[in-house]
């Protein structure tokens, strides 16, 4: 598609996404990604239908339904010990790490067998042992990341870590510090920044004079590229060679997805009635819903018959309902000793490293016991 | 680099019982750079960063000669990025690194409030424990010579306040390599508050890796008159004046606090069931602080056995003032400390 720039402007004056293409070699990734999102979508959608009026699941959640192929791709890419990054629109990336989806669930209906044992909830979830953790506020995930990157290159392994946040995250400073500093030490660091154009209702523009974000991060000396976020085919691409690089040493690099999000801000209700977008605009992003456009190409290429589709919503469907009867029936969390959860009980470095004194001793004996300084 | 840490280990049990005039002495500026090379040298996990860290002056000593010994990649100078700084101390730090995060001035170290409110005090907790960030914070604060209201402030009590972040103010040579060693090697996140006017004090500080709990205070003076409770640069304070009130045949117990997070209570509630009388020196202002919190928590548990009422000795609730007229006016007079707490103790 030539939409020239790409902005959110150029992409609904285009209207319906017709570049979509699936490359010799790419046919078990195009039926990985289009079932990655499948599942995703489905698990969203059944989250969404449970949300109200059942308010079991007493968290903020910010559904990510139309923003499924960055974490499609992502769960293609990454390997186990990469570092994945979320913002708080968390579900999709917490699944592209191939954290357990009954934990997710029970981690929203804040049980004990929770990702976090109820602690964090959906816009916190971590997932430690697979390397995945997500948080609320911006754009913390950008410079954390990158230390990660950083604690990657000093022990020289072949790992990646990469952030997943919103065009928001780029009003903060720290995003911008962490470019630099990025790009000045070439960290093995893939920064994806998933454009829905709104922080809530608030679009780009009115918080920006330019939306040319990528234009910016190249300025500051990293690989940078924008593209169009609902293609999967080519997220892939682009988060494929990125991480590559990453992995080769070359460097950290910025990919702007422009996508959308269907929902309102946060939970499966719509926030349109505010009438900070315009009707119109959903629609066409609907008409370009990031599944329904490989599942065109899927179906042009004879890579998927209705058959197949009905067998895949079977089986996640369901998954997501022994999902629901898991974190149903789990037990909530008892209350905790809120010291431990808070600091380690445990230094078994130092145990291991660090001399004991006797102190009471060792101070009785000090010329610090006498007066002095200033 | 290897996925376990080094294997050098600490020889200094051996010297259990050494006494402390065994040692050299050394200032604590040298004792904070002892421990970081030694720390250095123990594993290859930990790294410094922060501004002018690999220059000759290495942030007034303590980190001279750390770029020399083991390279830029691990002494690692950094841009004027306090904010992404802490926030990258916590994403290394998640991937096996402990890092040590310097700042010249607190002051600066304030851009990353953020990461260090939102995100590194409460990583362990919101992992439900399974993942921690060992990320060690040295901050400096300033005094004298005109370091004026963005140079001087000692926030220890809003770092304190937050769970999740344990909080150190050492006042000795000794304590600074302790404490900075338990902080590197630990696994919580740690806030190392040094105030400058200490980095020239000299003290015993052995050679080796050795280690000084939090939530241990020191009890720096045995005195059974008045309890002088205080932190960091407030400790040598206290002890000239116990001096002092010594020739006015009042007799203070000065405890040194060494953390303020944990605080040990025990100590401070014995000497105060002891001496009947609490007063706290708190480097900072006075109102919603430290020696608010102490004094809180002893009448808590003690009030009933206070035989004055407990004082605070801090600045004014008011901006440091550059002009060393109002310096000498602002910060803690020595002889009218020693007068207030005379009174305090003759008033039965």
């Amino acid at each position: 598609m030539n939409m020239g720039v790409i902005t959110h402007d150029a992409i609904l004056r285009a209207g319906r996404y017709k570049s979509l293409s699936i490359a010799n070699g790419e046919t078990e990734t195009a039926k990985s990604l289009y079932d990655f999102m499948l599942r995703l979508r489905l698990c969203e959608e059944a989250l969404a239908r449970e949300y109200h009026p059942a308010d079991e699941m007493r968290c903020p959640v910010h559904f990510c339904v139309g923003q499924e192929a960055v974490p499609a791709a992502l769960s293609l890419l990454l390997h186990e010990d990469d570092y994945l990054f979320s913002h708080h629109r968390s579900h999709g990336y917490y699944l592209a790490k191939h954290a357990p989806m009954q934990a997710l669930f029970a981690e929203l209906y804040g049980k004990q067998t929770g990702a976090n044992g109820g602690l964090a909830g959906s816009q916190d979830i971590s997932f430690p042992s697979r390397r995945f953790f997500s948080g609320a506020i911006l754009a913390g995930a950008t410079a954390i990341s990158s230390g990660s990157a950083l604690a990657i290159h000093l022990q020289k392994t072949k790992d990646v870590a990469v952030a997943g946040f919103g065009e928001s995250a780029t009003d903060e400073g720290i995003f911008w510090e962490s470019v630099n500093y990025a790009a000045l030490a070439k960290l093995p660091l893939v920064l994806v920044c998933e454009n829905n154009n709104y922080s809530v209702f608030s679009p780009q523009l009115k918080r920006q004079l330019l939306d040319n974000i990528s234009e910016r991060v190249k300025s500051f000396g990293m690989a940078s590229a924008a593209i169009f976020g609902n293609d999967a085919m080519l997220v892939h691409r682009t988060l494929r060679d990125a991480i590559s690089r990453a992995r080769a040493g070359q460097g950290p690099t910025f990919i702007e997805a422009y996508t959308y999000r269907w929902s309102g801000h946060y939970g499966p209700a719509s926030d349109d009635l505010v009438g900070y977008r315009a009707t119109e605009d959903l629609e066409t992003w609907k008409r370009n819903c990031p599944i329904d456009l490989l599942e065109e190409a899927l179906r042009a290429n004879g890579l998927l018959a209705d058959a197949e589709k009905g067998r895949l919503m079977q089986e996640f469907e369901a998954e997501i309902g022994e999902c629901f009867r898991f974190a149903k029936s789990s037990p909530f969390p008892s209350a905790p000793d809120w010291t431990a959860l808070n600091l380690a009980g445990e230094t078994p470095e130092a145990d291991r490293l660090l001399a004991e004194i006797d102190l009471r001793e060792f101070d009785a004996q000090q010329e610090s016991t006498q007066a002095k300084g200033y | 680099m290897s996925a376990k840490h080094g294997s050098h280990r600490a020889h200094g049990t051996a010297s259990r019982g050494t006494p402390a005039s065994a040692y050299p002495e050394i200032n604590y500026a040298d004792a904070l750079r002892q421990g970081l090379q030694q720390a250095m040298e123990a594993s290859d996990r930990v790294l410094v960063i922060g501004q002018l860290v690999d220059y000759a002056p290495g942030v007034f000593g303590s980190t001279t000669g750390l770029v020399e010994r083991f390279g830029p990649e691990r002494v690692r100078d950094f841009p004027v990025s306090e904010s992404a700084m802490t926030a990258l101390g916590i994403g290394a730090a998640i991937a096996g690194m402990r890092p040590v995060l310097v700042h010249h001035r607190l002051d600066f170290m304030l851009y990353s409030v953020d990461a260090i409110v939102n995100w590194l005090s409460l990583w362990r907790f919101k992992s439900n424990g399974k993942s921690s960030a060992p990320v060690t914070i040295r901050a400096i604060v300033g005094r004298g010579w005109g370091q004026g209201p963005q140079h001087s402030k000692s926030l220890h009590a809003w770092f304190a306040h937050v769970p999740g972040i344990k909080v150190a103010m050492p006042a000795t040579a000794f304590d600074a390599k302790g404490l900075l060693l338990e902080s590197i090697f630990g696994e919580d996140p740690v806030i190392i508050i040094e105030h400058r006017s200490l980095f020239s004090l000299k003290d015993r500080v052995p050679e080796f890796l050795y280690r000084v709990r939090f939530g241990q205070a020191a009890v720096r003076r045995i005195g059974n008159d008045l309890t002088l409770v205080g932190v960091g640069a407030m400790v040598p304070f206290a002890l000239r004046v116990a001096a002092q009130l010594a020739e006015h045949g009042i007799d203070a117990e000065v405890v040194d606090l060494r953390t303020i997070a944990p605080l040990d209570w025990k100590t401070v509630c014995g000497s105060v069931e002891k001496t009947g009388r609490l007063a706290v020196l708190d480097p900072t202002w006075a109102s919603f602080g430290m020696a608010a919190e102490v004094i809180a928590r002893v009448a808590e548990l003690h009030g009933r056995s206070l035989r004055a009422d407990p004082v605070r000795i801090t600045h004014p609730d008011s901006h440091t003032p550059m002009s060393s007229a109002l310096e000498a006016a602002y910060y803690p007079d020595q002889s009218s400390v020693v007068e207030r707490l005379r009174s305090l103790v003759s008033a039965r």
